[in-house]
């Protein structure tokens, strides 16, 4: 046998393949679901912010770059756009509970998405954050995606919306229940709608592990709040900020 | 399986196709979204290949979102100088949001929602 590979050299390979990206994601994200799941749903147990901490540490401790990191990950970030497409199929699910209750549904986004605009803005103000964040805290109810093309039209730093774009998707999925809990919103439709509204995606994927109505419901006013932020936020910017 | 992530992306790469003809504000995947919808509202149904790589994908979409999420952490420094007014900023506009999208939605004259039994 070859004398064995030197340590060093072995991980400068792994380093370079996307596997090590891929197994970290994965196992953070596994190891985030099963403290959720023990947790008995606890929404503080949120996995993807657990995932992103065990990721954040483990990429640091060894030094590796963000970029290096998401080079690997992009498969597992690709497949974003495919769920978002897929979202259909659980909306389409409910078509016969949502055909109804187009009004109400229009109505609740554009309010709840003006009141997002509207209080973030106002508070970062009042608070004295500077113009950038007042201007990316404007767009983050959008999906991050979305809310990053949005920035570039309204002159507001892209990754700065991203990232309070996500922040703001943990913070919904995890005050989410006592919000509805104190106004005794008890049908799951309502719930969904409202959390996906406020927390897109991120809200979206709780509300899924909570009922699968709630989780449609949530995938709708994502999609919802997202064209409709792309046309109309735009239009509005001048007046916010 | 297969055959399903093949027609999903068909609707995805369709999305792309328009969002980039029109020049739309709107990306391809939300467009593909709608597409799909529209496709699944013709047919009057979600065949099995459809259904089994949508739920799979739609089960774990928080995994999706961790690759993009990790990026905040580059910001930590930058966010700290801010940190109380960006969090309280977040956090009191996601709680006005979600009371605001609920309240309308539990308080909107019963008459749409008679014919519905709720859960």
């Amino acid at each position: 046998m070859n004398p064995a590979l030197p340590i060093a050299e072995i991980w400068v390979y792994l380093a370079g393949s996307p596997l090590f990206a891929l197994l970290l994601t994965l196992a953070a994200y596994e190891i985030g679901v099963t403290i959720y799941e023990r947790a008995n749903r606890n929404p503080f147990a949120n996995p993807v912010a657990i995932a992103v901490v065990i990721v954040a540490i483990s990429i640091s401790l060894i030094d590796m770059p963000y970029a290096k990191y998401f080079e690997g990950a992009q498969f597992i970030h690709f497949l974003l756009g495919t769920a978002t497409v897929a979202l259909a199929v659980p909306i389409y699910q409910c078509w016969d509970s949502l055909r109804g209750r187009v009004l109400p549904l229009t109505v609740s986004l554009l309010c709840g998405g003006a009141v997002s605009m509207l209080s973030a803005v106002g508070v970062a103000r009042l608070l004295g954050a500077d113009i950038s964040i007042q201007k990316a805290m404007m767009i983050k109810s959008v999906t991050a995606p979305i809310a990053m093309g949005v920035a570039e039209r309204v002159a507001a730093s892209p990754t700065l919306t991203a990232v309070f774009a996500v922040v703001t998707g943990v913070i919904g999925a995890i005050v989410a229940r006592y919000v509805l809990d104190a106004l005794r919103i008890q049908a799951w439709w309502q719930r969904g709608f409202a959390i996906g509204v406020a927390a897109h995606g991120i809200g979206t994927s709780r509300a899924m592990s909570i009922h699968p109505e709630a989780g449609a419901f949530a995938g709708l006013a994502m999609g919802m709040h997202g064209v409709a932020g792309a046309v109309l936020i735009p239009l509005v910017a001048d007046w916010i900020v | 399986m297969i055959r399903g992530l093949i027609i999903l992306l068909c609707f995805q790469g369709a999305g792309e196709i328009v969002s980039r003809l029109f020049s739309l504000p709107v990306p391809g995947p939300v467009i593909g979204l709608v597409l799909l919808f529209v496709f699944l509202i013709q047919r009057g149904k979600v065949d099995a290949p459809i259904d089994t790589v949508a739920s799979a994908l739609v089960k774990n979409l928080g995994l999706l979102f961790v690759p993009a999420a990790v990026g905040v952490v580059l910001f930590l420094p930058q966010l700290k100088a801010n940190f109380w007014a960006i969090s309280i900023a977040l956090t009191v506009s996601v709680t006005a949001t979600i009371a605001v999208s609920a309240a309308i939605l539990r308080f909107w004259p019963a008459k749409a929602q008679a014919k519905k039994t709720e859960p």
